[in-house]
């Protein structure tokens, strides 16, 4: 996932690779989720988040919907 | 070499935690042949564990090879998502990454990075566990359920 300036820089990003385009989020929303996600990757006992923890996370952020939908 | 399923997932943990600790530490993501003298085991061994870690999602590994392309959040190669902390500069493979490797170490930091578009420079900064100084806004163009369909392009 990139980050752009501003909306009409993510439209010309996706005409140009004709490329649908997807969600976005403010930075604030990007920080609380690389947070939620990568916070304890250093530590012996990190594992896997579960589907179930992957999802709350995903809604505390904010990111509900079809598009943040985990499942198949 | 066929080994206990047990000491083959003994061996991938202990890969993890000398790959995660390196790549925070120093910035750089060991690869195989450091990783097995550092360890003192062979290098298929290592191989070995980091397919097993790949194949759980743990780390990213280099297509046609045995070498790590991101232990994610950390990038083995320069990207234009560049993470400052410590005094030292990261890599990430993405904007979520770069904000990742910020958050893994938990520490202060600013990520230099530039717009997907125009290539033009942006700056965030993160102090206090805090969002500081941001810009822009970021783009997912992958549904999430199929992340890892194509973890690059994602």
């Amino acid at each position: 996932m990139l980050i752009f300036r501003a909306e009409e820089h993510i439209d010309r990003w996706c005409e140009t690779r004709n490329i649908k385009r997807g969600a976005t989020l403010t930075p604030q929303q990007g920080w609380q989720l690389a947070h939620g996600w990568y916070k304890d990757k250093l530590k012996p006992e990190w594992r896997r988040h579960t589907l179930e923890e992957a999802e709350t996370l995903l809604a505390s952020v904010g990111l509900t919907g079809p598009f943040w939908n985990l499942r198949d | 070499m066929n080994q206990p399923l047990g000491a083959v997932d003994a061996f991938a943990r202990e890969v993890r935690l000398h790959v995660f600790g390196k790549a925070a530490d120093t910035g750089r993501v060991p690869q195989p042949p450091e990783i097995a003298a550092a360890l003192g085991r062979s290098q298929a061994e290592v191989e070995q564990a980091l397919r097993r870690l790949a194949a759980g999602k743990v780390l990213i590994l280099a297509p046609n090879d045995g070498n790590i392309w991101a232990a994610n959040p950390f990038c083995a190669v320069p990207s234009p998502f560049r993470v400052e902390a410590r005094g030292k500069t990261y890599w990430g493979i993405c904007i979520w990454d770069a904000l990742g490797i910020v958050a893994a170490l938990g520490t202060d930091a600013v990520i230099r990075t530039a717009c997907g578009d125009c290539s033009e420079p942006m700056l965030l900064k993160i102090a206090g566990g805090k969002l500081k100084r941001s810009e822009g806004i970021v783009h997912f163009a992958v549904p999430a359920h199929h992340w890892w369909d194509n973890i690059g392009f994602t």
